[in-house]
């Protein structure tokens, strides 16, 4: 049985949520853009999870567009006010540098076509300074997009804060809640949130399945044209199945588990400090972290290392975000907090789920424990 | 024609098909048998179409009538 700590890569489905996309399969097979009796089900089904997800981020239904996932809303956000600026000449786009390559890509591209990205500096436990949002803008900037979690080392952004400091400058504030939602409270009025990009896989929902809060008055231009499907965001027929699953992934999340996942979290960190020297925690502790993440380098042992020994003995865990996982470039995120390129190979990232256990933990530990001793032997 | 008071109230102007039939079809789920309620739909297609797909779930169509802005009230009984 694989001890799986790769939960920020994905979660396991509840079952739950198979459950509902199973019977979601069966009895609402209807494309949800027909009217007849099958049609009307699927869409159903379709209302019934908008209105959970919706309710849960304390925004009307009609500023929900469903998605694929992350990836597709956060290009959404992004491109979608960028196509709306561009006929006022274009402007500044504002993130920062250690957003997730979903947002990161799509502002460099933006940047060939004529807008001007800007990419924040983040101190040495990834946090942004205000100041320095402030600053960037002093000059007309069409919008700033910022994770409210970072996925590789766990750093929560102070949303609230630079949010009313994107309204106060008139710029549109995008946040990508993929590896925060249900584990840090939003509250898109509070936090004067814009865009909200959140992920069904991330909270045991399947994957395939995003969904892109946005303002009502947001001007937003497509990124798929077609049949006009979500108000005609994004065209294309809904996968009633799994944004029935993304629902029911939503309405039976609760608080998470954030308070056992942070003490798992912590209780680990310090048992690895304990047992292992020379491990160096990237990220922030306590409540400014993910309650799920832990990002470690460790002395002598490269991270792949590390991750191909544990992996042979049936325990996931990654170096870096999935996506970047197979490249040998050193991580954007470590090498952005400071790290120098040798020690940002030594990164391994351990995250946890709701149903992680103690007993998991140690087991992790201890191949950790083994791995690095043989490694240091050497 | 005696007037009608409805128990719950639902405006879905603006809402195409068949979104504004599922939502209708949501908040019935969730109301009590001989309830009422009020639905306010566009002219065109929603017309012809949600009192249909509420009928063919087992609701009841008590009236129907038009606005002066050319949109239709429906008011529904929960079966």
């Amino acid at each position: 049985m694989t001890i799986y700590l790769d939960n920020a890569a994905t979660t396991r489905p509840d079952p739950a949520v198979v459950a509902v996309i199973v019977a979601a399969m069966r009895a609402s097979h209807g494309n949800a853009s027909s009217v007849h009796g099958s049609g009307v089900r699927a869409a159903m089904a379709l209302e019934r999870a908008r209105a959970t997800i919706s309710a849960r981020l304390g925004c009307r239904s009609d500023e929900l567009v469903f998605t694929s996932g992350g990836t597709e809303s956060n290009n959404l956000a992004l491109k979608g006010v960028a196509a709306r600026q561009a006929a006022r000449g274009g402007g500044r786009i504002v993130t920062t540098r250690i957003e997730h390559p979903s947002v990161a890509r799509p502002v460099e591209w933006l940047g060939e076509q004529g807008f001007e990205p800007e990419f924040l500096q983040v101190d040495d436990r990834g946090f942004v300074d205000p100041d320095d949002l402030r600053k960037a803008l002093r000059r007309k900037t069409a919008i700033v997009s910022i994770a409210q979690g970072n996925g590789e080392v766990g750093t929560i952004q102070a949303i609230a804060e630079l949010g009313a400091i994107c309204r106060a400058a008139g710029a549109l504030f995008h946040v990508d809640a993929s590896q925060s939602y249900t584990k840090v409270p939003v509250d898109v009025d509070a936090g004067s949130v814009d865009l909200l990009t959140i992920s069904a896989h991330k909270i045991h929902g399947p994957l395939g399945v995003g969904a892109l809060y946005f303002r009502r008055g947001v001007a937003l231009d497509p990124l798929l044209h077609g049949g006009g499907h979500e108000g005609g965001l994004r065209s294309g027929s809904s996968n009633v199945p799994g944004i029935a699953g993304f629902g029911k992934a939503v309405e039976i999340a609760g608080d998470a588990g954030v308070a056992e996942m942070a003490r798992l979290r912590d209780r680990f960190i310090g048992e690895v400090r304990e047992r292992i020297s020379g491990v160096l925690l990237n990220g922030p502790t306590g409540e400014h972290r993910l309650c799920n993440n832990i990002n470690l380098c460790i002395d002598g042992v490269e991270g792949r290392t590390l991750q191909a020994d544990l992996s042979r003995r049936g325990i996931a865990i990654s170096t870096g975000s999935a996506c970047s996982s197979t490249v040998r470039t050193p991580s954007e995120v470590l090498t952005a907090m400071g790290l120098d390129e040798q020690k940002a190979h030594t990164a391994v990232r351990i995250t946890l789920s709701k149903w992680t256990t103690e007993a998991e933990l140690d087991q992790a530990l201890a191949a950790i424990e083994e791995t690095v001793e043989r490694e240091r032997g050497r | 024609m005696s007037e009608l008071k409805a128990d719950e109230e639902i405006d879905l102007t603006g809402v195409p098909c068949p979104q504004n039939a599922a939502r209708a079809l949501l908040r019935l789920e969730t109301m009590e048998t001989g309830e009422l309620l009020r639905i306010v739909i566009d002219d065109g297609e929603p017309i012809e179409q949600v009192p249909n797909s509420v009928t063919e779930e087992g609701h009841a169509l008590r009236r129907r009538d038009q606005l002066g802005d050319g949109r239709w009230v429906l008011f529904i009984e929960v079966a």
